[in-house]
């Protein structure tokens, strides 16, 4: 099994940068952490439905997708500030 | 200026975030999917745009700033000119694949450095449907959210 790690991070790295911009106290919906486990569960059955790339034989689940989730997750734990 | 019902205000913020991975992946399959930059690019503008328009500008959870948006469109169009560039000095073409390198011009030093790692001899394209998909990203997103800040001063004026 070859690992393909392109995708894994390059897709990381986009999810960082855009994830560094997601600020939760402006808006008026509260977001807790039970919605970003749901968002996370909802994104890897998504992951898995979508499957990978033609060729890639590495996992059954979209890497690009799933490392673009966990880099939006992490980007907005780490670097995100509030307004 | 929130438009939004709570229903929409509760449901927008996890959809853009499906919308924007969703984006990444055509991204980073352009080179062996349909797809590419500019489209997975439109799509991570749509999630940003969908945020606005149910929250509101400057109520928004995904907004982008005015550096950001600067920041990220330099780095596209330099990123797509520097590999260019990259194609015209080592290999004597513009945009010259040096990653994969059918011509065997380039040193294999250099063509390890740009090679993308994956399973397909893309080379130099996965970087570049990248740098394009950056560039549509902020590019589409700094449209709408002009429009919004436009609409807001008029109904202020009003």
């Amino acid at each position: 099994m070859m690992l393909s790690l392109g995708p894994i991070i390059f897709g990381l790295i986009l999810g960082l940068v855009i994830g560094s911009q997601i600020k939760l106290n402006v808006s008026d919906a509260h977001f807790t952490l039970g919605a970003f486990v749901i968002v996370l569960i909802a994104g890897i059955i998504v992951a898995w439905q979508s499957g990978n790339y033609p060729f890639y034989t590495d996992l059954p689940v979209s890497t690009a997708f799933l490392s673009a989730l966990i880099g939006i997750f992490v980007g907005k734990l780490i670097f995100a500030r509030s307004k | 200026m929130s438009q939004g019902s709570m229903i929409l205000k509760l449901i927008s913020l996890p959809i853009s975030i499906i919308l924007i991975c969703l984006g990444v992946m055509t991204i980073l399959g352009g080179h062996i999917t349909p797809g590419g930059g500019f489209q997975g690019g439109a799509m991570i503008a749509s999630g940003i745009i969908l945020s606005i328009l149910v929250y509101g500008l400057g109520n928004s959870p995904l907004e982008l700033s005015h550096l950001y948006i600067e920041v990220l469109e330099s780095v596209g169009a330099l990123g797509f000119i520097i590999f260019g560039l990259i194609g015209l000095f080592v290999g004597g073409f513009f945009l010259y694949n040096a990653g994969t390198d059918l011509l065997n011009v380039v040193p294999s030093a250099i063509q390890n450095v740009l090679h993308y790692p994956d399973v397909t001899n893309a080379g130099i394209i996965p970087y570049l449907n990248i740098f394009v998909g950056l560039k549509v990203f902020v590019g589409l997103s700094s449209i709408v959210i002009a429009f919004a800040g436009f609409k807001k001063i008029v109904e202020e004026s009003e």
